[in-house]
């Protein structure tokens, strides 16, 4: 089976096609169930937010290295709204409430490291990484 | 602790029936849904208390900051069916001689 | 109920779907359920006894089915993890939050501190508690040169910081009252300017203001909307409500306060409160005014301070310890 570097989120089901992206590089690298879970989940939050708020952009999954370390990178990217206040929406309890999902919050934690870029009406880059332990 | 407000609004004329207990954790909720329509011009604001079990200061401080906005756009606004304990409440606080009140013996909304 | 019945069927459609070919396809609905069982407040202990039973309906007694079965729930379960992760983040941010407030109420304390006036004319009593950290409530006291005794008692129409901040603004207004204007009514205009000008619009005070002169003891007084205080008359042993009718501050600009004056006899007792002792709830529905009273009477015998103590140990009592307001009761005895 082939595998597919990057997925185009426009509907839905791409979100799934994102997470099994994701979990086959996972499995691939060695993770662990519990951590394939949770790169999957943090994939679909990041997945579904650019169908939902941007309306389509991409999802990208990357094998890294870094000191010897492996690891994995999701980079999600959108031509959406982008977001106005950053720091708003990576405040805890804003989303998880009204069962709205992880939130970026959520992604953050899921990860080890996160990166988020947005400028307000050109779009939204959002990097995560999950290393191997 | 909760509240129901049924808003009628026809042509500028508003008639609004409260439930329930007005405290500082419903206030908002009122504030929030009567404000936007106490500021469109000449509106005719009747605010029903009948059903209010309970009220505290705060909600004492919404009513008159609807009738301030109401006064500004030139409205009228009227509260009806206050209790026996809710007229003593606009009474202390000097309210009931510049807003339109009427207690719960001189009739409510048809 | 029919959302429960709902989520039965989704859960075993997911569960028997991903038990077939183990695809993502599943999983992700997986997720979709987590998302509305928190939306719904269904807990992780009834998901899992769900879990079960439907894992024993649809394959009962096949190890490797049941083995799988896990990873559905450790999708279905991450929702709840990164709720935990978030909930245990917050409760550390609200315990900064309540420290500061904590020191924030400390210095409120200290700004709106006031000395209770010791002459030789009267004996004065006065507690203030707030329902929550910080207090909405303020007294205060001031000697004039000619030995005149002021007594404010304000309470802003609302409860927590809000208000505490609004307090901390009369104070300031009050100190900077001219020395010469300390008449009852002008001091409520002018504080009323102050308050109609710089207070948010839904954002209200009551006050009483009180002027005592130990020479001819009279007490001449005005209130703004505050709930009236009691007068108690010695020679006579009866009680009234001291009366005084006026606008809240901050409505009105240009409002006018009547003035009123009581001729002070020895042994009579001047009893000014908040509205949080008169709107204290029992479970008996609101404490009557008659019964403040007769408690006032009942503790007549006592010194100023040990009356208004008393009385707050036995409203807190009869509250079961749960102050829904402010709290604030003056009482002013002249000496017999």
């Amino acid at each position: 089976m082939e595998v597919q570097s990057c997925v185009k989120i426009i509907n839905e089901w791409d979100i799934v096609a994102a997470r099994q992206l994701g979990r086959n590089v996972a499995k691939d690298l060695g993770f662990g169930t519990v951590d394939q879970a949770r790169v999957t989940t943090a994939i679909s939050e990041l997945a579904r937010n650019i169908y939902l708020y941007a309306g389509q952009g991409t999802v990208a999954i990357e094998k890294v290295q870094r000191n010897g370390k492996a690891g994995m990178k999701i980079i999600a990217v959108d031509e959406g709204p982008g977001i106005k206040d950053i720091r708003k929406v990576m405040e805890d309890g804003y989303t998880t409430s009204g069962g709205l999902g992880a939130g970026l919050p959520g992604v953050k934690r899921l990860m080890d490291e996160f990166d988020i870029d947005s400028t307000p009406g050109k779009g939204t880059k959002i990097l995560a990484t999950k290393w191997l332990r | 602790m909760n509240i129901t407000i049924d808003v009628k609004d026809i042509n500028s004329t508003v008639e609004v029936q409260v439930k329930g207990e007005i405290d500082a954790y419903t206030a908002p909720k009122l504030r929030e849904s009567l404000f936007p329509l106490s500021e469109q011009a000449n509106v005719s604001m009747v605010v029903d208390l009948t059903e209010v079990s309970y009220m505290d200061s705060t909600g004492l401080g919404v009513f008159v900051g609807l009738f301030k906005s109401v006064r500004a756009h030139n409205g009228e606004f009227k509260l009806i069916g206050l209790s026996e304990r809710l007229r003593r409440l606009f009474d202390i606080t000097g309210l009931a001689d510049i807003i339109d009140i009427k207690s719960h013996a001189e009739g409510g909304l048809e | 109920m029919e959302f429960k019945d709902n989520l039965e069927g989704k859960y075993r459609e997911a569960l028997s779907s991903f038990l077939k070919d183990q695809t993502e396809q599943a999983l992700y609905q997986g997720q979709k359920i987590s998302r509305k069982t928190m939306e719904n407040r269904v807990s992780p202990e009834e998901i899992i006894s769900m879990h079960k039973s439907i894992l024993m309906e649809v394959c009962p007694g096949d190890p490797q089915k049941i083995l799988d079965s896990f990873d559905f729930l450790m999708e279905v379960m991450m929702g709840y993890g990164i709720a935990y992760r978030e909930h245990q983040s917050l409760r550390h941010q609200q315990q900064e939050l309540k420290s500061e407030i904590e020191l924030a109420a400390n210095v409120q304390h200290t700004l709106l501190e006031t000395k209770i006036p010791d002459v030789k004319v009267m004996d004065i009593g006065a507690i203030s508690v707030p329902a929550r950290q910080m207090s909405g409530d303020y007294y205060h006291f001031v000697q004039d040169e000619n030995q005149n005794i002021g007594v404010a008692i304000a309470d802003v129409i609302g409860k927590g910081i809000p208000a505490a901040l609004c307090m901390s603004m009369i104070k300031y207004a009050m100190d900077s009252l001219p020395e010469n204007r300390h008449a009852p009514s002008s001091v409520l205009e002018s504080l009323n300017r102050v308050v109609e000008q710089n207070v948010d619009p839904s954002m209200f005070i009551t006050m009483f203001y009180g002027l005592y002169n130990p020479d001819s003891h009279v007490f001449s007084y005005a209130a703004a909307g505050h709930e009236p205080g009691f007068y108690y008359e010695a020679s006579t042993d009866t009680m009234s409500d001291l009366d005084a009718k006026g606008l809240l501050l901050g409505v009105e600009k240009k409002t006018r306060y009547r003035q009123y004056e009581k001729q002070v006899e020895p042994g009579d007792m001047i009893i000014l409160l908040s509205d949080g002792v008169t709107e204290c709830r029992t479970s008996e529905g609101f404490i009557e005014r008659e019964t403040l009273m007769q408690f006032i009477r009942n503790n007549l015998h006592l010194g100023a301070q040990e009356i208004v103590n008393n009385i707050f140990k036995q409203l807190e009592k009869m509250q079961h310890f749960e102050l829904r307001d402010d709290f604030t009761l003056i009482i002013l005895k002249r000496d017999v």
